[in-house]
């Protein structure tokens, strides 16, 4: 027999009459990296609700060390030597990172709060297993990489056996992804064991020793990851075959579409500026992404073509038009479609109907208004129209509520929406974020396509695969500027990788000497 | 099998009517009315047992005798009601609304005091006074807001004060409207006075029609108009609306004018209303206090969900309650004060129960999860298909 | 979605059941109050107080009605609410219900009206009629005039002021009588002609202004002691100046310690007494026709008017204890004076001007005075 230390055997989890896990077994060994593999709505988040006591399952059971236990709440959990960092980090973002790790088991003699120990005992974790942080940092200033060792160290504070991680690459840069994972491995060779819920595959056959794949709420099996390939786990994800690769011809490229030219933004956050001239020109018929770690001022630069924010110094021409201080409205009338990098923030009106999103753009075009009265069933037949021509999927098709549509969909009608209208350039700023192989895969194709058919792309981007594949030029920024001018067929993600981190730049800036 | 689909079609039909956003937010009404009406329930058991549940049925059923009343006095918070709850459909709290009701209510004395206009002409004259009035006092927060970002919240409430205190000013300094020793404006002409409705023992006048109309109209705005899609927009996601290039600040100004000049015709419509007794009309007191059907407005919004239809109803229910409360202080032992204090819970807690209409919904979600999880069911079935269909392609 | 239907059910369901018992009660006698509250200290509460006194030692079924809103409409509305809840005789405190009593009376001729300090007239004041089942009760302010201004000197002050509203009747009397009653007590006192100083004037509203507070503060700063302030919302005005400058007030009407400390005492109207007097001839002497359909003046004889002799909510309370000298035995005495008619205060004199304003001369020689000089502005 294997030496398990949680088994959770045909576990049943139904929602009133449906079964969100249908006998479900996940086994996880002592000192492995385990993956749970599976879609958005899969059933990882039940199974995981299950194991932390938050929802009691109907059939199956779990056991520790081969002993069955009842979970009723996270308490029990707890008790059990299980934690979990959500992929939503549960942190007091005024408290320092010392008062987050000790919150809720703080030591105290007679009700006052003994924080040396605590102290000593977080700085000897934090070095014992290489998680830098500042116990007297405030949760608010420090990264986001900075704050997931702190839920990390939350863990094993509590001396946590089994350590849950729910998405955690989701939020990181690649940097921060390979030391989270060498992070990990270290957990895993002291002994403790953890569980690794993803949907990125490349992640899971980098780090995981074993992977359960779960579909639709189904168990599809668990597989070693020495044995098997990322495509065979997505067909046992997806139950279909995925391609890795986009599909592309050779760029057909024609005049210049938009030129950007010696552009300066503010910060937001410091009185630097974000981006300091930065000039650059995409064509028509080509994909220019703009890559780079977050913070680099890729957003500032997106912000100042599209209008969201006011333009300090410098020019946008959008097709021989100069529409550097244009109202969103007019940037969108010379031919500009935005697929925003927050779809909840700036993409839909979440409360709106699908139907009412899909007109966001040009309700008021007389196609859809006559008089400032709104053509009602002409914004149906539209959204209908295209619901069909890109599979958008809906509880009650053009009716439902934007909010309950899951990210892929929600992302899929923006880009409908974006697509569909008339322009001549496409900015998508982390069009597959937070989706699933399927959706990307989806979005990949209309970013090809819409580059096929003659228009401009200007894509940004953070996942280095998504900017090798798709695009025909990279620009690097880095603190501001464009460090590097790539072309990804003659570069590696290694190389990528240290222009983005300033080890390396190339191309200087046209107005750098001013 | 055939069949089955239909039933099943039907069903879903039905459910979706069930769950739809009007009937969700009538049914969480409802329950807020209910209770309300509980805890002004128990401030009269407390206040007086022996008389707590007759009076309380007359609390309930009492407007039905006096009908005319009812519509009467829903009126005026119909109309600030409507004032809050188109601003809030934007997104902004007009917390100004009786600021702006008494600004409108001095536009239309004014000129139904001071301008002599022919018969059928001058109290429409004073209406559209009292409109404009109110807009004035809207258009300055929302200026304020949509130029310099100044909360509309603070704005509006300090300019409640002034505009109380203005006309408070302006009326007691003008020899020709006020009467220094009743402390009051004197009496309207009678052209000046709104054209009764004929109910007996009762002011109700041409101004409640009126009122319903503009609420029909702005529910039709706002519902089929790129004006009111923007809006809603806007109010819903203010950062989509400026994506899809809207003019915020345009239509913030824009918001507040009408929401002002929906304030102000509460104001022309109260004080313009017949009095029944000859040469005599209603009149204002300069007596420094600030309008309570302003603030009566915002709970009729909360109550009616922002919803324009919904208003009218919700400003009916608190005018009923209200005449029921007179009629329990006329018939049983209790002062009139603590009806006024049972009239205020069971408003305000309606209105306190509708912000916490979330948990409401929750409740009422749990109970129906049942069929959207088979709803769900079916959508995932749907997509199997079409998923099955896609891989045999 | 069940239980909640059932909830429903079984709240509708407990309603039916009571309107089969529900009974409504009647009050036999009804105050209506104006646009303050109950516990105004002004009209509404005087004429309570003494409405309540009368209907608890008689166990007669009383309420006071609060109208829905304050105009006309608003008090017929009330009005109409109270004889609806079974009321025999309704209470009207104050001026404000003259036009809805005029409504009133032919509307429910069956009710007894009593319709304090003031009378029954149309929304244009071109009829005045007093129907019969109305009694219309005024009050003799000549007479509280007089033991404010004999009080005052009495208690020593000598250089005095009178700040009126407009010169209407009403307002008139009270500054009248307080003149002669200065003048009775500077006789009394032995004092040399024209010891007493008053400086005599009316502001020409009854608001609280600035401009009233300035007049009242320039007064005080010329050395004026004390200022009659009689004149509505003039008196807040008074007060305000007053604690500026740390003199003192007389309030009027009712009983106006508890506005200010810097008010000595109060001209009032005996509005209790006279309301308690005018039930006292429905309920036990059945002589209505004394007050019916007519207005009648409460004076001294039938403690109608005073200043006040108690303090709310304190038994104990001395009343007189913001006077240095003068007392209830003095006040005793000079009201018996007026009671046995011995001393009757003038209420008008001839005066040129069409406004009504007097001047100094008018004053002096129609009331006769000679200890008192007289400053008018």
């Amino acid at each position: 027999m294997d030496n398990y230390v949680i088994e959770m055997l045909h576990i049943t989890k139904e929602f009133a009459g449906f079964k969100a896990n249908d006998d479900i077994t996940l086994q996880l060994k002592k000192g492995e990296i385990h993956a749970l593999l599976g879609e958005n709505g899969a059933g990882k988040s039940t199974l995981m609700s299950v194991l932390f006591g938050l929802y009691q399952a109907e059939k199956g059971k779990i056991l520790k060390n081969g002993e069955e236990v009842t979970i009723n709440n996270p308490n029990d959990a707890n008790r059990l030597g299980i934690g979990m960092v959500h992929q939503h980090f549960k942190l007091v973002e005024i408290f320092t990172v010392l008062e987050n790790i000790i919150l809720g088991v703080e030591p105290n003699a007679m009700g006052v709060l003994q924080k040396k120990d605590a102290r000593k005992k977080v700085i000897e974790l934090s070095k014992q297993y290489g998680l830098q942080v500042d116990p007297d940092a405030i949760i608010e200033n420090i990264s986001v990489g900075m704050q997931q060792r702190v839920e990390i160290l939350k863990m094993l504070y509590r001396n946590n056996e089994i350590l849950i991680f729910d998405e955690p690459t989701a939020v990181l840069t690649p940097q921060e992804i390979d030391e989270l994972i060498e992070i990990m491995r270290g957990f895993a060779k002291e002994g403790k064991s953890i569980l690794f819920i993803t949907h990125k595959l490349n992640e899971i056959m980098s780090v995981a020793d074993r992977c359960t794949v779960l579909r639709k709420g189904k168990y599809m099996g668990t597989v070693e990851i020495k044995d098997t390939t990322k495509e065979e786990l997505s067909r046992m994800m997806v139950g279909r075959d995925v391609s890795f690769k986009v599909q592309k011809d050779e760029p057909n490229i024609g005049e210049v579409l938009l030129s950007v030219k010696n552009i300066t933004m503010p910060s937001k956050i410091n009185k630097k500026n974000a981006v300091k001239d930065v000039s650059f020109d995409v064509k028509a018929g080509e994909i220019v992404c703009l890559a780079g770690i977050e913070g680099n001022g890729q957003s500032e630069v997106i912000s100042a073509i599209t209008g969201l924010e006011r333009v300090k110094e410098g020019t946008v021409t959008l097709a021989g038009k100069d529409i550097t201080k244009l109202n969103i409205r007019e940037k969108t009338k010379t031919g500009l479609s935005h697929i925003p990098e927050d779809r909840h923030k700036h993409g839909l009106v979440l409360d709106y109907s699908l139907e009412e999103n899909m007109v966001l753009q040009r309700y008021w075009q007389p196609r859809f208004q006559h008089n400032g009265f709104i053509k009602k069933k002409e914004m149906r037949d539209y959204t209908e129209g295209l619901i069909k021509q890109y599979d958008i999927r809906s509880g009650h098709g053009p009716t439902s509520s934007a909010r309950g549509m899951s990210g892929g969909n929600q992302q899929k009608a923006i880009i409908a929406r974006e697509l569909d209208k008339e322009h001549e350039l496409l900015i998508a700023v982390q069009p597959t974020r937070g989706l699933d192989v399927g959706a990307i895969e989806f979005i990949h194709k209309q970013l090809v396509a819409t580059r096929d058919a003659g228009k401009g792309v200007l894509l940004m981007s953070f996942e280095l695969d998504e900017v090798m594949n798709i695009s025909d030029r990279i620009l690097v920024m880095y603190e501001g500027e464009i460090v590097g001018e790539l072309n990804p067929k003659d570069t590696t993600v290694q190389e990528l990788g240290l222009y983005m981190s300033g080890a390396k730049r190339s191309r200087k800036e046209k107005g750098h000497a001013k | 099998m055939q069949n089955n689909k239909n039933s099943s079609k039907l069903k879903m039909q039905a459910s979706r009517i069930m769950k739809s956003k009007g009937m969700g937010s009538f049914t969480a009404t409802l329950l807020a009315i209910l209770l309300g009406l509980l805890f002004g329930f128990i401030v009269m058991l407390i206040a007086s047992p022996a008389n707590s549940f007759n009076g309380f049925l007359t609390m309930l059923t009492g407007g039905f005798g006096r009908l005319g009343d009812v519509f009467y006095f829903a009126t005026p918070i119909l109309m600030t009601g409507l004032s809050v709850g188109f601003a809030f459909k934007m997104g902004l709290f007009n917390i100004g609304a009786s600021g702006q009701y008494t600004f409108g209510m001095f536009f239309a004395l004014y000129v139904g005091m001071m301008w002599k206009l022919p018969t059928g002409i001058h109290w429409i004259a004073c209406i559209l006074a009292g409109m404009i009035g109110g807009m004035l006092w809207g258009f300055i927060p929302g200026l304020l807001k949509a130029t310099m970002n100044v909360n509309e919240v603070i704005t509006s409430i300090m300019f409640n004060y002034i505009g109380m205190y203005l006309v408070d000013m302006f009326v007691t300094n003008n020899a020709s409207m006020y009467v220094p020793n009743l402390t009051r404006t004197g009496y309207l002409p009678t052209t000046a006075q709104l054209p009764s409705l004929g109910v007996p023992n009762s002011n109700v006048n041409v101004s409640v029609i009126l009122a319903i109309v503009i609420a029909i109209i702005l529910y039709i705005v706002l519902n089929k108009t790129t004006f009111g899609y923007e809006l809603k927009a806007t109010g819903f996601n203010k950062h989509a609306s400026k994506y899809a290039g809207m003019n915020d600040t345009r239509n913030t100004i824009l918001t507040m004018i009408i929401a002002g000049g929906l304030a102000g015709l509460g104001g022309a419509f109260a004080i313009l209303a017949p009095t029944g007794i000859t040469g005599s009309s209603m009149t204002y007191e300069p007596i420094n206090v600030i309008a309570a059907n302003g603030f009566n407005g915002i709970a009729v919004a909360l109550l009616g969900s922002s919803n324009p239809v919904g208003i009218i109803f919700s400003a009916l229910f608190v005018s009923h309650i209200q005449r029921g409360g007179t009629q329990v202080s006329s018939f049983f032992g209790y002062k009139p004060e603590i009806i006024d204090v049972v009239i205020a819970v069971i408003i305000y807690f309606s209105a306190f129960a509708m912000i916490m209409s979330s948990a409401v919904g929750r409740l009422l979600k749990k109970r129906s999860r049942k069929e959207a999880v088979k709803e769900l069911e079916q959508t995932l079935s749907s997509e199997d298909d079409s998923l099955k269909e896609k891989t045999e392609v | 979605m069940k239980k909640f239907i059932t909830v429903i059910l079984a709240i509708s369901m407990a309603c039916f059941m009571l309107t089969g018992c529900a009974k409504k009660q009647t009050f036999d006698i009804a105050l209506i109050t104006d646009k303050g509250n109950i516990d105004d200290k002004s009209f509404n509460q005087g004429a309570w107080e003494g409405l309540d006194k009368f209907a608890t030692d008689n166990n007669i079924t009383h309420k006071y009605f609060k109208p829905e809103e304050a105009n006309d409409a608003g008090y017929l509305a009330a009005i109409d609410q109270a004889v609806a809840a079974g009321a025999k005789v309704i209470v009207t405190p104050g001026f404000l219900f003259e036009v809805p009593v005029y409504q009133a009376q032919t509307k429910y001729p069956n009710v007894n009206f009593i319709l304090l300090d003031g009378a029954p007239h149309t929304a244009d004041y071109g009829t005045f009629k007093t129907e019969a089942n109305v009694a219309s009760v005024m009050y003799a302010e000549e007479q509280s005039g007089y033991l404010a201004g004999y009080a005052a000197v009495k208690d020593g002050y000598t250089k005095l002021g009178f700040m009126g509203g407009m010169a209407v009747p009403a307002v008139q009397a009270y500054g009248y009588g307080f003149l002669q009653g200065a003048e009775a007590a500077a006789a009394e006192l032995g004092l040399a002609d024209g010891s007493i100083a008053v400086t005599y004037h009316y502001t020409g509203d009854f608001a609280e202004t600035d401009t009233n507070k300035a007049s009242a503060k320039t007064m005080y700063q010329e050395g004026t002691e004390v200022i009659f302030a009689c004149g509505g919302s003039v008196g807040k005005s008074v007060m305000a100046a007053a604690t500026e400058s740390s003199a003192k007030v007389i309030g009027v009407d009712v009983d106006q310690r508890y506005d200010s400390d810097t008010v000595i005492t109060s001209a009032m109207k005996g509005l209790g007494s006279s309301v308690i007097t005018v039930l006292e001839s429905i309920y036990k002497n059945k002589s209505w026709e004394t007050y019916s359909g007519k207005t009648t003046v409460f004076n001294a004889a039938n403690n109608g008017v005073g200043l006040p002799t108690s303090v709310i909510g304190d038994a104990n309370a001395n009343a007189f204890d913001r006077f240095k000298s003068f007392d209830k035995t003095a006040y005793d005495t000079v009201y018996a004076s007026l009671v046995s008619n011995a001393v009757a205060p003038i209420r008008t004199i001839t005066i040129a001007d069409a406004t009504g304003v007097a001047t100094a001369e008018e004053l002096m020689t129609g009331l006769n005075l000679v200890k008192v000089a007289v400053q008018t502005r």
